[in-house]
């Protein structure tokens, strides 16, 4: 599908960066596909730490929910490995499953008003923030969870995760324009935020 | 094209959105115009922050232990199906079977009755915490992982030796063990969720413990059953 084709090549290629990681990590998938957990365990091990920053981001920067949010990942993963046929990369069918998770847990609960990020989760993306020498970025994690629902949503998926207009607009059943809209107030609140 | 218009391109035009066509008036505007030309700075700063964001970040080390609970199930739930389906009615009642199983699914069903009224009533976890018993309770995280893992351990060992007696139970037996195994590890696996977010309440842990031991004990006793001991 075209769509997956451009998530493949903005987000697709990470963890396994060479040839020899990819069929290293093909591997583990059809190990996983025919039962195998211990092979299973190796592909969470390897992709949940990019599966987890973006529940991070979708849950308003929430670690319980978060947490909650990529078990329920994997664990649809798992259920669903079958389904997964290689023709685009396995980090892009599981960012895939995260989002529609999210937007599926989100109709279940009914309507939830955006929240700015506790204290104990802001210690969590300091210390990545720290880890990564940049203490700037604690500034723009908690600006983003502090994001209505749809700007957030369309600026993670569109400006962090490198997801295409069209692409985010099939994930979330809108229009381009309405995608377009959500991240122009999304990039202008954070402009206010970050920089009035 | 006027000030007006080209406002609601500059978003477009930072991402490199624009066709050739719409760039050229765009990029002469700006160079113009004060307000639009600090907005796509302003714009451009922002999306270099975005970029900047750490793209991985490691999750709690607990939660693969949920995840691979929830797994265990499904395969075990898998492979009770397709035991009931291979049996069909035959076998006897196996009545205290059934009460085992009622008294364990009763526990971890208020197991999971108060960690969700604890939840929704935003109780207190230090007063939680002073409630529980200090001699059923490990002496500290670390200390309960290990016991965590013994029982993980040995209700690994005591389902895959049910797994190989099952056919001495009724099907009946069979859909309500697993029922019940399904609430236990519902339980564990919100425990271990509460624990996680509150990794100081001996409470969670004595809990948790609780709901191990409830697992093991009803693994044991079937197993002992179908063995006819």
């Amino acid at each position: 599908m075209k769509t997956s084709a451009v998530v493949s090549d903005t987000i697709g290629s990470f963890p396994s960066t060479n040839a020899e990681d990819k069929a290293a990590a093909l591997e583990r998938i059809r190990r996983a596909q025919a039962g195998d957990v211990d092979a299973f365990e190796l592909l969470y091990r390897e992709y949940s730490p990019r599966v987890y920053a973006l529940c991070l981001r979708l849950k308003a920067g929430d670690g319980s929910d978060a947490t909650e949010l990529l078990q329920d990942v994997f664990i649809k993963a798992w259920r669903r490995l079958d389904t997964f046929r290689g023709d685009s990369a396995f980090a892009s069918w599981l960012h895939r499953l995260a989002v529609n998770t999210m937007l599926e847990n989100a109709r279940g609960e009914g309507r939830r008003t955006a929240r700015v990020l506790p204290m104990e989760d802001t210690s969590r993306l300091s210390g990545a923030a720290r880890s990564s020498g940049i203490e700037l970025k604690l500034d723009m994690e908690a600006a983003i969870a502090s994001l209505p629902k749809g700007a957030r949503l369309a600026f993670v998926l569109h400006d962090v995760e490198g997801y295409q207009h069209q692409e985010i607009a099939e994930q979330l059943s809108v229009s381009v324009g309405t995608v377009k809209a959500q991240l122009h107030r999304a990039r202008r609140l954070l402009r206010e935020r970050l920089e009035s | 094209m006027t000030h007006e218009v080209i406002k609601h391109l500059l978003d477009d035009y930072v991402t490199g959105e624009l066709t050739e066509e719409a760039r050229a008036p765009v990029e002469e505007h700006i160079a113009g115009c004060e307000m639009c030309s600090a907005e796509v700075e302003s714009l451009k700063r922002i999306l270099a922050r975005a970029a900047e964001l750490p793209k991985a970040i490691d999750p709690p080390a607990s939660a693969w232990a949920g995840i691979r609970s929830a797994i265990a199930r499904d395969d075990r739930a898998t492979r009770a199906d397709r035991s009931v389906s291979r049996f069909g009615a035959w076998q006897r009642p196996y009545v205290l079977a059934a009460a085992a199983i009622l008294v364990a699914v009763l526990s971890s069903a208020g197991t999971a009755v108060y960690l969700n009224g604890r939840a929704s009533t935003g109780r207190s976890t230090g007063a939680v915490a002073s409630d529980s018993s200090p001699e059923s309770t490990p002496a500290s995280l670390a200390a309960f992982t290990i016991e965590e893992n013994n029982y993980l351990r040995t209700a690994a060992m005591l389902q895959d030796l049910l797994d190989q007696q099952e056919a001495s139970l009724a099907p009946e037996t069979v859909a309500q063990l697993k029922a019940s195994l399904r609430t236990i590890d519902e339980a564990i696996l919100e425990a271990r969720n509460a624990l996680a977010r509150d990794p100081a309440n001996k409470m969670l842990v004595e809990m948790l413990s609780a709901s191990y031991r409830q697992k093991v004990d009803l693994l044991r006793r079937t197993t002992e059953l179908t063995r006819g001991t």
